[in-house]
């Protein structure tokens, strides 16, 4: 839920224990993961300006958009970005990422006295240094003392892209045991990346919000391309994984709508299949006290070897002599042991001591009245 | 309703009476090895006694949830309450830090529930012991809780300190080691102590080592590096009165090595998440309130015979007893269509495995 995503992220880490951490995770299928980012981004800072989060300061680090972008985006959501007491922070690694512009005019990349707001940084590469900003920064935001502030990565796709995954994984576990840092979320374009990539962002991260189209097809590529409704669009699943501190997982999917104003939550309409594969957790166990449709018509016609048939012919238990009818109608030889008819489904079973001379007051069957 | 112990074949051979005396913490296994607990009185019984001294014990591990370290936090502090000298390994910046985490005994009190509640016309039967003249020994006292071989470990009580401050805990950090020679070294010079050339079985050591290829480790993409670091230490352990553990996450490594380091394990266990609040889980399952996650054994090591050891079953629930107590439990399950859908890939069932039933025995 939405909600409760916003709500872990406002409540933070405990004393002695990791950050809550956030990854959103969209594809081209349904490529709105900046709107559920920004509206995240949107909330914590709401919060953190009324005081009722946990952090007090916001660091974003912007990778993907420029910074003046996200100044836009809270001012026009209302949130007040000029107030006097400093709670926001953006690290600018969208203008000049890899320092190229500084190549010819050699300026290093301290922050911009001027700007309170912003600052520049020019070796997104090194992702040890940008560690080491943004604790510095975030820690000049907030102060020396306990109080915390909060990380927003624009997009972890960038920050893969230009290092490996190896040094993302090992700036996601700094910073979540970082002591001022209160919560973490970031966006991540999970095509872009190989499997494991986005494996090891989802095993550093204590809470997946995946953003899905409503029904995935099996090419990526044609569910956007052939899709004919518009609503289908702006429109799809949210579905959060979040590891609680127990050890099981929070799994809950809702719809989410884009619109002009921005994203909305709304709980699963249809009754869709939202079965989980849960019954593969456990074993299958091998009774079953349910008969299928065919079982019971294969039931009614099993032939029982002591009742009446009713058939109108008498009643023959076979004892293991055969009858002078059937050894003529008998093509193949006699062997001993037991031999299924295929015919009629019965076991026809011949007596090792078939060609002995039957005592007929020793025969037990003769006496049965049937 | 849900039984509140494991079940016990009527086969299962009863090692319990085979105490070794030299140590309370060495238990003599069938074909000549020797026990050491887990920490987990149910998985001792699981594993048939325990872990084989020189075996390499693998864990896998569920991105997504914590119980290896349920796993490892028992296995560690029992072999502290035991003297038994500890590695451990972690890619986290100070792994001592860990050691505060560690279970304690818990009290005689709390344990007394843990047995079936009689009934009061059984109160007549009890007195026949004035008959029999001997004295009788109670087996479960928590008198000298160190001389037990499996204490029962109270999640929430820290292990006193006086325990691992002494010199037989040694931690290492792989946070920053570019490759794992610092770890391999460390390793091999405290298996050195314990090596079985000197005869007698008389102290027993234990390696941990968390989170083996976690992602922020440098070495972590080097998986012929991982590979061959594990061989060298399973064949080190061998010849040594050591068990190592060794927990890993299978997800974050390529399909082919994560095999491999399966393959290479001499008891595989694996952790596995359940959802929350799930009611499809709630029906199928009694118990499920309780349980935080479901253990798997895939393997169970087999030194010094060809025999294989066949469990009943294999998948158990994971249930903390009071939120203190770790325990395992069968799984008791509403009967399902069993000719419905497939198994997941690691899960092994009760008769039938999967496919990877390459590891069944």
């Amino acid at each position: 839920m939405a909600e409760s995503v916003c709500r872990s992220l406002r409540d933070g880490a405990l004393e002695g224990e990791l950050a809550p951490t956030l990854t959103i995770k969209d594809s081209l299928a349904s490529p709105f993961g900046f709107n559920v980012f920004s509206h995240i981004l949107v909330q914590l800072s709401s919060q953190i300006v009324a005081g009722k989060s946990q952090s007090q300061g916001i660091m974003i680090v912007a990778l993907s958009r420029s910074p003046s972008s996200y100044i836009d985006l809270l001012k026009t959501s209302g949130v007040d970005v000029e107030s006097s007491k400093k709670w926001i922070h953006i690290l600018d690694c969208y203008t000049d990422p890899l320092g190229w512009k500084d190549k010819r005019r050699k300026s290093g990349d301290i922050t911009d006295p001027s700007n309170q707001i912003l600052s520049s940084y020019k070796t997104v590469k090194d992702v040890n240094k940008l560690f080491s900003v943004i604790c510095d920064l975030g820690r000049g935001l907030v102060g020396e003392s306990k109080s915390r502030f909060c990380v927003a990565i624009d997009s972890l796709s960038e920050l893969l892209r230009h290092s490996s995954v190896q040094s993302v994984a090992s700036l996601l576990s700094n910073l979540r045991s970082h002591e001022q840092i209160s919560c973490i979320f970031g966006l991540l374009h999970s095509d872009l990346h190989e499997e494991r990539a986005v494996a090891v962002v989802e095993y550093t991260s204590s809470m997946v919000a995946s953003v899905d189209p409503f029904h995935h097809s099996v090419d990526g590529q044609g569910s956007y391309l052939g899709n004919s409704s518009r609503q289908n669009l702006t429109k799809g699943k949210f579905n959060v994984r979040c590891k609680r501190r127990n050890g099981r997982v929070r799994v809950t999917c809702e719809e989410f709508r884009v619109e002009p104003s921005g994203i909305s939550f709304a709980p699963v309409s249809s009754v869709d299949g939202a079965a989980v594969a849960v019954a593969g957790l456990i074993p299958k166990v091998q009774f079953n006290l349910q008969l299928s449709e065919k079982e019971r018509v294969d039931r009614s016609r099993v032939v029982l070897p002591f009742e009446h048939q009713g058939n109108g012919k008498p009643i023959q238990i076979y004892d293991g002599r055969r009858s002078l009818e059937d050894s003529k109608n008998e093509a193949t030889p006699i062997s001993g042991g037991k031999k299924e008819d295929s015919g009629r489904g019965e076991i026809i079973y011949y007596r090792d001591s078939d060609d002995e001379m039957l005592d007929s007051d020793e025969d037990p069957d003769d006496d049965l009245d049937i | 309703m849900a039984t509140t112990g494991t079940r016990v074949s009527s086969f299962s051979p009863n090692l319990s009476s085979v105490k070794s005396s030299q140590h309370p913490g060495l238990k003599n296994g069938p074909n000549g090895t020797t026990f050491i607990s887990s920490g987990i009185s149910d998985l001792d019984k699981i594993l048939g006694g325990g872990f084989t001294l020189g075996s390499l014990v693998m864990i896998m591990e569920d991105a997504e949830a914590p119980h290896h370290m349920l796993l490892l936090r028992n296995f560690m502090s029992q072999g502290l309450l035991h003297r038994q000298p500890l590695l451990y390994s972690s890619p986290s910046k100070d792994p001592r830090g860990f050691l505060g985490t560690l279970p304690s005994p818990g009290s005689s009190k709390d344990d007394i529930a843990r047995e079936p509640s009689h009934e009061k016309d059984l109160r007549i039967a009890w007195q026949y012991k004035k008959y029999f003249g001997e004295p009788q020994l109670n087996i479960n006292s928590n008198n000298g809780g160190q001389h037990d071989y499996c204490n029962d470990l109270d999640l929430r009580k820290p292990l006193e300190r006086h325990f691992f401050t002494s010199n037989n805990v040694n931690c290492v950090s792989i946070q920053n080691s570019p490759n794992l020679d610092v770890l391999k070294d460390r390793c091999a010079e405290f298996l050195a102590q314990f090596s079985r050339n000197e005869g007698g079985s008389s102290s027993a050591g234990r390696i941990a080592i968390q989170s083996f290829c976690s992602p922020q480790c440098k070495y972590s993409d080097m998986e012929w590096h991982m590979l061959s670091f594990i061989r060298s230490l399973k064949g080190m352990a061998r010849s040594s009165n050591v068990v190592i553990v060794v927990t890993f996450p299978p997800s974050l490594l390529s399909p082919s090595c994560s095999k491999r380091l399966q393959h290479m394990a001499d008891t595989l266990l694996s952790v596995r998440a359940i959802p929350d609040e799930d009611k499809e889980l709630a029906k199928l399952l009694t118990g499920y309130q309780d349980m935080v996650g479901l253990l798997n054994v895939h393997k169970v090591a087999r030194l010094n015979t060809q025999v294989p050891v066949i469990l009943e079953a294999t998948t158990f629930s994971i249930k903390l007893q009071k939120r203190r107590y770790l325990v395992f439990e069968c799984l008791n399950q509403a009967p399902v269509d069993g000719s419905g859908g497939s198994s997941y890939g690691n899960s092994d069932g009760c008769s039938r495995s999967t496919k990877a039933g390459s590891l069944d025995f």
